[in-house]
C-alpha cells in the first residue's frame, strides 16, 4: 500500500486542527487564523496532489486503482463498525479539486473579510467545513460518510447565517438546514437498508464491500414490495440525500436563498464543493444505482430518475436566472441549473461524465462568485445589477476574469472547459436510449445559460454605471448587512461612491482561478478523453479524428449553435440597448410580462412550499400544542391532582399517625436517658453500693434459675 | 525449663519493660530542661521503636507453648493479640505525643508502656493467680494514667473514683478467685474446669461467677460495673481515655471471654428465650442488655462528647458480650474482629476529640460546630470513625456487628434463642445513630462561630488518624485481613 493512501486521513484532519485551534483562540488574532486556515490548506492541497499523484502513476494498470485502509470503531454485537478511507481516482481528482479551490477561496477571504470582526469565527468555520468536506471525499464507508456530510450541512448553516444578526441571514440558514435535512432523511434511511442488506457499510474492502460485485449481485436479485430491485431502492433513498444538498427539484429552494451568506462562501460551498457533495455521492454508489441483473436493460430505473431531476432542473433553474436582478442570486441559480447538468451527465453518462463537468464547473462558477464578491466589494455593498453597470472601465481584471468565467459557463465553443463538459453531457444524454426529452431540454438550458449570463455581464460591466454614491449604496435593503462589520472597504472609499478594483489578495486568485477555466477543458475533449479513461482505469490516446466524426461534430456545432443563439439573443436584448436608470422595466417584462412575473417570483414554488408544507406543518404545530395544553397537558394535571390528593393524604398518616408514634417513641426513649443519666449522679459510694447491690442481685438471681 | 527459657518466651513484655527503662532515662537525662513538645516527640520516637521491637520479638515464636503450666500460654493467637495491643499503644503514643497536659513526659509514656506489658501477660496468661497480677498491673497504670492532669481538678477526682471502683471490683474479683481455688484445688483454668466438674452449680459456684463477672465487668465498663467510666472518660487526658477505651478492652475481652468458657466449662446454663438455666450465661445476658439499654439511651443525652464516647462504650461492651455469650469458636472471632475493629475506632474517635479540645478548650457538642470548614481533613476522619461506630457499611464497624450478631444467632440456631438479645441489639444500635449524628450534624451542617480560625491539627497526629481511618474502611471492605489471624 502506498504511504499515501496510508495517511489519507492527514488530509481532512489538518483543516479540522486548524479549526480547533482557531476556535480556541482569541477573536483578535486575526493574522493567525488566516495563516493556520491557509497553511493547513497548503498542506492538504500539497498531499491531494500527493495522492493525486499517486493514483497518476499506477493510471493504466489493470483495472481501476483503488486502495482503502480503516479502522474499527466500535463494536456492537459481534458486528464492528469499521470507519476508513479509499485512494482511487476519484477520490484524488476531488481532493485536488476541493483543496485546490478552498485555497484559492481562502485567500480571497483574507481580503474580503479583513474588516469583518468575526473574521477569526470565519476562518474557524471555512476551516471546519473544508476538513468536513475533505473526509466526506476520502470516506471508504457510507458512515463515516454520513458523519462528515452531515458536519458540511452544520457548516454550511453557520456559514449562511453568518451575519446572523440580519433576519433574512438567519432564516436562509435555517432553511438551508432543514431543507438539506429531509433529504439526509432519505440518506439515511438508504444507509440502513444498506446495512441491515449487506452487513457492512464500507464501499470497498477487498469484495466485501458494499459496492462489490458480491453484495451488489445479491441486491439485484432480491425484490422489494414495489417490485424493485433492493438496489434501486436503496439507491434512490441515498440520491434523495443527493437532491437535498445539490440543489436538485424539488428540494433546490434553500440554495439561492444561501446567497445570504459572505460571498467566499457562496463560492466555496453553494458553487465549487458543498453542492457538488451530492453528485459526488451519486458518483460514489454509481455501481449501485447502476447495478442490473445480468441482460437487463443498463438504464435502471435509480439512473432514469437521476436523469429526469437532472434535466428537469437544468431547464427550470435556468429559466428562473433569466429574471433576476440580484447578482448573487443569478449565479445561484445557474449554480442549480448547471449542478442539473451534472446529474444528467451521471444519469445518462456515467460517472466520468457528470464528474468532469462537477470539476470544470467548480472551477468557473468559483471564479464567477469570487468575481462577483469583488465586484460587490468594489461597488460598496451593491448586489441589484439593475444599479450597476460599466464596472469595465473601473474594475478591468474583474471584468476580463468575469468574462472568462462566464464565457465557460455559457460554454463557448472550443476555448472554454464548459463547453467541452457540457459537450460531453449533451452527447451522452443523446445517446440515451430511454429517451430524447432530457437531451432537448439539455439543449434548452444551454442557450438559456448563455442568454442569462450574457445578461448579466451586460448589466454589469457594459453601459454607465447607474448609481451614485454612498446613499444608494445603502438604500437597497439587500446591502445593510455591513453596516457593523465592513464602514470601509480595502480600496479605501474615494468619496464620490465611484466603483473601484480590488486589491490583488482578491485578485490573484480569480487570474488563478481562470487561468484554470480555460485549460481543464482539454483533459477530457473527445479527441483525448483522458478524464474519461482516468476515472475508468483505462489508458486514453490522442484521436484527432473522433473530433470530426459525425455524430460528434454535429453535436458540437448544434450546442455551439444554441450558445451563440443564447448570446447573441442577451446581447441583442441588454448589451446594446442599456437601460437608462436602474428602476426602468426589464424588457422581457414589456413583452411578456406574465411570463417574466412568473419567472421572477421562482415559479412561485416557495409560495406554493409555503403554502402547503409550511402551512401545513404550522397547523400540525398548532394541532400538536392544542393536544399538548389541553388533552395530555389535562391529562397530567389530574394526575397532579390525583398525586397531590394523595400525597396530603400521605402527609396527614404520616404526621398524625406515623410521626406521632415515632415521636412519642422517641421522646420516651430520651427521657428514659435523661432519667437514667441522673443516676450517675457522681458520688463513688453510690457507686460502690451498686457493686454491692448488684452481688447480691445476681446471686439471687442465679439461685433462683438453679431451684427452677 | 530454666529462666532464659522464660525470658525467651516474654522476650516482647521484656523488651517493652526495657524501653519504660530508656524512656525515663531518655527524659530524665538527655532532655532536662528541653521543651515539653520535644520531650513529647524524643520519648515517643523510643516507646515507638520499643514498641515495634517487641512486635518483632512475638514473631520469634510459632506453634503453642505452655512451659509454666499457665502463667506464660505463647501461641499465634495470643501473639497476634500482643502485636495489635502494641499497634494500639503506639497509636497512642502518637496522639499524646502533641498533648500538652502534663510536664512529665517520661512517666507517663512509661506508665502507658506499663499498662501494655500488663495487657501483654493478661492475654497470654491461663492462670487466675497470673491473670490477677497482671490485670492490676495494668489497672494501677491506667489509675495514674487518669490522673495526669494536674491542673485539672476533674481528672484527679476521675481517677480517685476510678481507683475506688477498680480496688473494690478487685476485691471482688480476688474473693471470687479464692473461692473458685478453695472449690477445685487449682489456680490454673482448665484445672479448675476439671475440679468443679461433676460437683453441679455449688452457691459458692455462683459466687464466685458473679464476682468474676464484677472484676472484668469493671474492666469492660458493663453495666452496672460502669458508673466510673463517664467520670474517668470525661476526666482523664484524652489520650489516656483512649488507651483506657481500647487497649485495655481488647485484653479484658479476650480474657473474660478465656475464663469463663475455660475455667467456667460446664457452668454455662442457658439464656435462651423461655429457657432459663442456671450459670454464668444468665448473668452475662443481663449485664448485656443492661450495657446495651442504659448506654444507648444515656448517651443520647450527653452533652460531653467523651462521656458520649464513655456512654457509647457501655452500649459496645454491650453487644461484645453478645460474642462471649454465644461461646462458640465463630462467636469468639466475631467477639476479637469487633473488639480490635471498635479498639481502632474509638481510639481515633479520642484522637479527634483530643485535637478539637486542644484547639476549642472543651470537648461540649457545640465545640465541634462547624468543624468541616475549620478543619476539613480531621472532620473526615472524624466521619469515618463515628460512621464505624454507628455500623454503617462498608466500615469495619458494619461487618464487626453483621459477624458478632450473626455468631450469636448462630450460636443457637435451632430455637433462635438469642434472637430476642440479638434484636434488641439492633434496635440499640438503631438509637445510637442518633448521638452519632448529632455530634456529625455539628461537624458537617451547622456553621462555626463568626471567626472561628481554621484548626491546625498537629501532623503526626494526622498522620495517626488518617492511617486509623484508612485501616477501618480497609478492614470493612476487606475484614479478611484479620479474620483469617484469629
Amino acid at each position: 500500500m502506498t504511504w499515501i493512501a496510508q495517511n489519507l486521513w492527514l488530509i481532512p484532519v489538518l483543516p479540522l486542527a486548524a479549526s480547533g485551534v482557531i476556535a480556541v483562540n482569541k477573536q483578535r488574532q486575526h493574522k493567525l487564523a488566516a495563516t493556520l486556515a491557509i497553511g493547513s490548506m497548503v498542506l492538504a492541497f500539497l498531499l491531494s496532489l500527493c495522492a493525486f499523484s499517486a493514483t497518476l502513476i499506477h493510471h493504466g494498470e489493470s483495472g481501476v486503482f483503488r486502495e482503502v485502509a480503516g479502522f474499527n470503531w466500535l463494536q456492537f454485537g459481534g458486528q464492528w463498525l469499521q470507519l476508513g478511507w479509499v485512494l482511487d481516482p476519484l477520490t484524488a481528482i476531488m481532493l485536488v479539486m476541493v483543496s485546490f479551490v478552498s485555497l484559492l477561496i481562502f485567500i480571497f477571504s483574507v481580503g474580503y473579510m479583513a474588516h469583518d470582526e468575526n473574521f477569526t469565527r470565519f476562518f474557524c468555520f471555512m476551516s471546519l467545513f473544508a476538513a468536513a468536506m475533505l473526509g466526506v471525499v476520502i470516506a471508504n464507508n457510507l458512515l463515516l460518510f454520513f458523519v462528515c456530510w452531515e458536519i458540511v450541512g452544520l457548516t454550511s448553516y453557520l456559514l449562511i447565517g453568518f451575519w446572523y444578526h440580519k433576519p433574512s441571514a438567519a432564516a436562509a440558514a435555517k432553511k438551508a438546514f432543514i431543507t438539506t435535512r429531509i433529504g439526509d432523511l432519505g440518506l439515511l434511511l438508504g444507509m440502513v437498508w444498506l446495512y441491515a442488506e449487506t452487513g457492512t457499510l464500507n464501499f470497498y474492502a477487498d469484495g466485501h464491500g458494499c459496492l462489490e460485485s458480491s453484495a451488489l449481485t445479491a441486491m439485484v436479485t432480491h425484490m422489494t414490495a414495489a417490485g424493485m430491485a433492493v438496489s434501486t431502492a436503496i439507491g434512490l433513498l441515498i440520491f434523495l440525500g443527493a437532491v437535498g444538498k445539490s440543489g436538485q427539484l424539488p428540494l433546490h429552494v434553500w440554495l439561492p436563498d444561501a446567497m445570504e451568506g459572505p460571498t467566499p462562501v457562496s463560492a466555496l460551498i453553494h458553487a465549487a464543493t458543498m453542492v457538488a457533495a451530492g453528485v459526488f455521492l451519486v458518483a460514489r454508489v454509481y455501481p449501485l444505482m447502476s447495478a442490473h441483473p445480468e441482460g437487463a436493460a443498463a438504464e435502471t430505473a435509480a439512473l432514469q430518475v437521476v436523469t429526469w431531476v437532472g434535466a428537469l432542473t437544468a431547464i427550470f433553474a435556468a429559466s428562473v436566472a433569466v429574471a433576476q436582478t440580484d447578482i448573487k442570486r443569478i449565479l445561484a441559480y445557474s449554480t442549480v441549473s448547471q449542478l442539473g447538468y451534472m446529474m444528467l451527465g451521471l444519469g445518462v453518462g456515467g460517472v466520468a461524465v457528470g464528474m468532469f463537468h462537477l470539476i470544470t464547473h467548480a472551477f468557473f462558477k468559483a471564479l464567477l462568485f469570487l468575481g462577483s464578491g469583488s465586484v460587490i466589494h468594489g461597488c460598496h455593498e451593491e448586489q441589484d445589477v439593475r444599479k450597476m453597470g460599466g464596472l469595465k472601465k473601473f474594475m478591468p481584471v474583474t471584468f476580463a476574469t468575469y468574462a472568462i468565467g462566464m464565457l465557460a459557463l455559457a460554454g463557448f465553443p472550443l476555448f472554454f472547459s464548459g463547453f467541452w463538459s457540457k459537450d460531453e453531457i449533451l452527447h451522452a444524454a443523446h445517446g440515451w436510449p430511454v429517451s430524447h426529452i432530457p437531451f432537448f431540454l439539455g439543449c434548452a438550458g444551454a442557450l438559456l445559460t448563455a442568454f442569462y449570463m450574457t445578461r448579466q455581464v451586460a448589466l454589469v460591466f457594459f453601459g454607465e454605471y447607474r448609481s451614485s454614491g454612498r446613499q444608494s449604496a445603502h438604500s437597497s435593503s439587500k446591502t445593510d448587512k455591513h453596516e457593523k462589520s465592513a464602514p470601509t472597504h480595502v480600496g479605501g472609499y474615494d468619496g464620490k461612491g465611484e466603483p473601484h478594483e480590488s486589491p490583488a489578495v482578491m485578485i490573484v486568485p480569480l487570474v488563478i482561478l481562470a487561468v484554470f477555466a480555460i485549460l481543464l477543458g482539454f483533459v477530457g475533449t473527445p479527441a483525448w478523453p483522458w478524464f474519461d479513461g482516468f476515472l475508468n482505469g483505462e489508458p486514453a490516446g490522442f484521436n484527432f479524428s473522433k473530433l470530426t466524426e459525425s455524430g460528434t461534430l454535429g453535436l458540437m456545432l448544434a450546442s455551439a449553435g444554441f450558445v451563440f443563439t443564447g448570446l447573441g439573443l442577451g446581447w441583442w436584448l441588454y448589451g446594446k440597448r442599456q437601460r437608462k436608470t436602474a428602476e426602468e422595466p426589464d424588457v422581457l417584462q414589456v413583452a411578456q410580462p406574465a411570463v417574466f412575473r412568473l419567472l421572477e417570483n421562482k415559479y412561485f414554488v416557495d409560495e406554493i412550499y409555503d403554502a402547503t408544507g409550511v402551512r401545513f406543518n404550522a397547523w400540525a404545530a398548532q394541532a400538536c400544542d392544542f393536544l399538548d395544553r389541553w388533552i395530555w397537558g389535562g391529562v397530567v394535571m389530574l394526575v397532579t391532582w390525583v398525586t397531590l390528593g394523595l400525597s396530603s393524604l400521605y402527609r396527614f398518616t404520616d404526621e398524625f399517625v406515623v410521626d406521632l408514634g415515632f415521636d412519642t417513641g422517641c421522646e420516651t426513649l430520651r427521657e428514659g436517658g435523661g432519667e437514667m443519666s441522673r443516676w450517675q449522679n457522681g458520688r463513688v459510694q453510690t457507686y460502690l453500693r451498686v457493686i454491692g447491690v448488684a452481688l447480691v442481685v445476681l446471686v439471687l438471681f442465679l439461685i433462683w434459675g438453679r431451684k427452677t | 525449663m530454666n529462666y532464659l527459657q522464660v525470658l525467651q518466651l516474654a522476650a516482647p513484655e521484656a523488651a517493652l519493660a526495657i524501653t519504660v527503662l530508656m524512656v525515663l532515662a531518655v527524659d530524665l537525662i538527655a532532655l532536662r530542661g528541653k521543651s515539653v513538645a520535644r520531650r513529647f516527640g524524643t520519648g515517643a520516637m523510643v516507646s515507638i521503636v520499643g514498641c515495634l521491637m517487641a512486635a518483632v520479638f512475638t514473631f520469634t515464636h510459632y506453634g503453642t507453648t505452655d512451659p509454666l503450666h499457665g502463667l506464660l500460654v505463647v501461641d499465634p493467637l495470643t501473639n497476634f493479640l500482643k502485636v495489635v495491643l502494641l499497634i494500639l499503644t503506639i497509636f497512642t503514643v502518637l496522639i499524646s505525643a502533641s498533648g500538652k497536659f502534663t510536664e512529665h513526659v517520661g512517666e507517663y509514656l512509661a506508665l502507658v508502656l506499663l499498662a501494655t506489658i500488663g495487657l501483654m501477660f493478661l492475654v497470654s496468661a491461663e492462670d487466675i493467680l497470673m491473670i490477677f497480677i497482671s490485670l492490676e498491673l495494668a489497672s494501677l497504670s491506667l489509675y495514674i494514667l487518669t490522673a495526669f492532669n494536674k491542673h485539672n481538678a476533674k481528672s484527679s477526682e476521675a481517677a480517685l473514683k476510678y481507683f475506688l471502683f477498680g480496688g473494690m471490683s478487685a476485691a471482688f474479683l480476688l474473693f471470687g478467685l479464692s473461692l473458685l481455688y478453695g472449690l477445685s484445688g487449682s489456680t490454673n483454668l482448665s484445672q479448675i474446669a476439671a475440679g468443679l466438674a461433676g460437683r453441679g452449680l455449688d452457691p459458692l459456684l455462683l459466687v464466685a461467677i458473679v464476682t468474676t463477672v464484677i472484676g472484668f465487668g469493671f474492666k469492660v465498663a458493663a453495666v452496672p460495673f460502669h458508673l466510673w467510666a463517664p467520670d474517668a472518660y470525661e476526666g482523664a487526658p484524652t489520650p489516656s481515655a483512649a488507651f483506657i477505651a481500647s487497649g485495655s478492652k481488647v485484653a479484658s475481652f479476650y480474657i473474660l471471654a478465656k475464663i469463663l468458657t475455660m475455667g467456667f466449662a460446664g457452668a454455662e446454663g442457658s439464656a435462651v428465650w423461655q429457657g432459663y438455666v442456671s450459670g454464668w450465661t444468665p448473668v452475662i445476658t443481663v449485664v448485656a442488655a443492661l450495657s446495651m439499654v442504659l448506654g444507648n439511651l444515656t448517651a443520647i443525652v450527653q452533652s460531653s462528647v467523651k462521656r458520649l464516647l464513655a456512654y457509647s462504650a457501655i452500649a459496645h461492651a454491650g453487644y461484645m458480650l453478645l460474642g462471649v455469650l454465644a461461646n462458640t469458636p465463630s462467636s469468639r472471632s466475631a467477639l476479637l474482629f469487633y473488639v480490635i475493629t471498635y479498639a481502632l475506632t474509638v481510639l481515633g474517635a479520642f484522637g479527634v476529640v483530643t485535637v478539637v479540645e486542644a484547639a476549642t478548650g472543651g470537648d461540649a457538642i457545640s465545640n465541634f460546630a462547624g468543624l468541616s470548614r475549620r478543619a476539613p481533613g480531621l472532620s473526615l476522619c472524624l466521619l469515618v470513625f463515628l460512621l464505624s461506630l454507628a455500623g454503617i457499611p462498608p466500615l469495619a464497624g458494619f461487618i464487626g456487628k453483621f459477624f458478632l450478631f450473626s455468631a450469636a444467632v448462630g450460636a443457637d440456631a435451632e430455637h433462635l434463642g438469642l434472637l430476642w438479645l440479638v434484636v434488641l441489639a439492633i434496635v440499640m444500635s438503631a438509637v445510637s445513630f442518633y448521638y452519632y449524628l448529632q455530634v456529625l450534624k455539628q461537624a458537617w451542617v451547622l456553621d462555626a462561630a463568626e471567626n472561628a480560625p481554621a484548626i491546625k491539627v498537629p501532623p503526626v497526629t494526622m498522620v495517626a488518624l488518617v492511617l486509623l481511618a484508612v485501616l477501618v474502611i480497609l478492614l470493612g471492605c476487606a475484614p479478611g485481613l484479620l479474620t483469617r489471624h484469629l
